[in-house]
């Protein structure tokens, strides 16, 4: 029994709960009150983290691959999302996780597509965490009627900062920054470039209406993460479209 | 605003710790935040003085944040110096970029401090 959302399914969502004072019997009256120091030395995300290697270990167990897309609002997630279904439909199944402070308008943009797609409504946090997206998760999969899915794609909430803090259990996580908002973000949301495996500068159709400088935002983000993959993509001219597909199609086989 | 929910898991997991330790109650945490943990250290005792008051056994409890200082070492000379410039760094020995972070980013609850109820032999 999943404990965690109390939906019946049996998966794992262990905790050591392992205590190195085992509780002793509840002394009677009369008891002395004693302070102690308990030595903690564990990370202060440790509950999100727990919850986080749940989805990571349900996700390998269902063979899917998981991508965090993690952006500002309105750089152009779900529209990226929707050309990427247009590119893949056929070949290979995805499932979709909209993260959003209000409103399901995202979540019946990809089922317009014909894609699955569960709205993870946060009602004010700026972020998505691992137990919400479990839930989710189990929610996408009622309407699943037995399929199986290759790629879950969870569109975090349009924030730079908070989500980056946040481990969902995925296997891949993506940063977009739109050429609008400019060549100044990864010093600015360090965070967020350090802790993503994939850059995607999206919009580039408008790299020349704004002062732009693309060499500077890659070797800005490149000196943070030095392992980060870096993409240039239009989802408006289809520019760059093919290699997002190839990356993608490569990490899922890989 | 992520300090909320840091503050929420953080009460949730202290909780879990005290009752297997049989605490009557938590009078104490101390935690350690790097200074590019990205964690506001003032924001987070904010939240948990605020999260901690729906919890009856955290409700008076005090938090003490310790800042660690960025500390990198030198990939290239080998060694190392103390920063608080959060900005891109250059070795200021030899000017190399190659950096390793040896301290900066943690974010660890590092002992809490319980009250007990221990049995008298009398």
């Amino acid at each position: 029994m999943c404990d965690v959302c109390g939906c019946g399914h049996s998966h794992d969502h262990s905790h050591d709960t392992k205590s190195p004072h085992p509780p002793f019997e509840k002394g009677g009256r009369g008891g002395i009150l004693q302070n102690k120091v308990v030595d903690v030395n564990q990370s202060l995300l440790k509950a999100n983290e727990d919850a986080a290697a749940g989805n990571r270990k349900h996700f390998d167990e269902d063979g899917i691959f998981a991508i965090n897309i993690i952006s500002s609002p309105g750089s152009g997630k779900t529209t990226l999302l929707e050309k990427t279904i247009d590119a893949l439909k056929g070949e290979i199944n995805i499932g979709v996780l909209e993260g959003d402070i209000e409103t399901d308008l995202d979540a019946e943009r990809i089922r317009k597509k014909g894609v699955p797609a569960v709205q993870l409504t946060t009602g004010g946090a700026c972020h998505l965490d691992s137990i919400l997206v479990h839930k989710g998760f189990h929610s996408l999969e009622h309407s699943l009627n037995g399929k199986r899915l290759d790629i879950l794609f969870i569109e975090n909430v349009g924030n730079l900062v908070c989500p980056s803090f946040f481990d969902l259990g995925e296997h891949l996580r993506v940063v977009l920054i739109s050429v609008p908002e400019g060549h100044d973000k990864p010093l600015k949301y360090p965070k967020a470039i350090k802790t993503a495996q994939l850059l995607i500068i999206s919009k580039t159709d408008l790299v020349q209406y704004f002062d732009f400088d693309m060499q500077k935002i890659k070797k800005d983000a490149l000196s943070l993460n030095p392992s980060l993959n870096i993409l240039e993509v239009s989802s408006k001219t289809g520019e760059g479209m093919d290699e997002w597909i190839k990356f993608l199609i490569h990490r899922l086989h890989r | 605003m992520h300090e909320v929910s840091i503050a929420i898991g953080m009460v949730k997991e202290l909780t879990r710790i005290a009752l297997e330790n049989n605490a009557k109650k938590v009078t104490g945490v101390k935690l350690k935040i790097g200074k590019m943990s990205g964690i506001v250290a003032d924001s987070l005792i904010f939240a948990f003085d605020a999260v901690k008051l729906e919890h009856p056994l955290m409700s008076s409890a005090a938090i003490s944040i310790e800042e660690v200082p960025l500390v990198y070492e030198c990939n290239t000379c080998k060694k190392t110096f103390e920063t608080d410039n959060l900005s891109f760094q250059t070795c200021p020995f030899c000017g190399s970029y190659s950096l390793k972070l040896l301290s900066g980013e943690e974010m660890h609850i590092e002992n809490v401090e319980i009250e007990t109820e221990e049995e008298s032999h009398v």
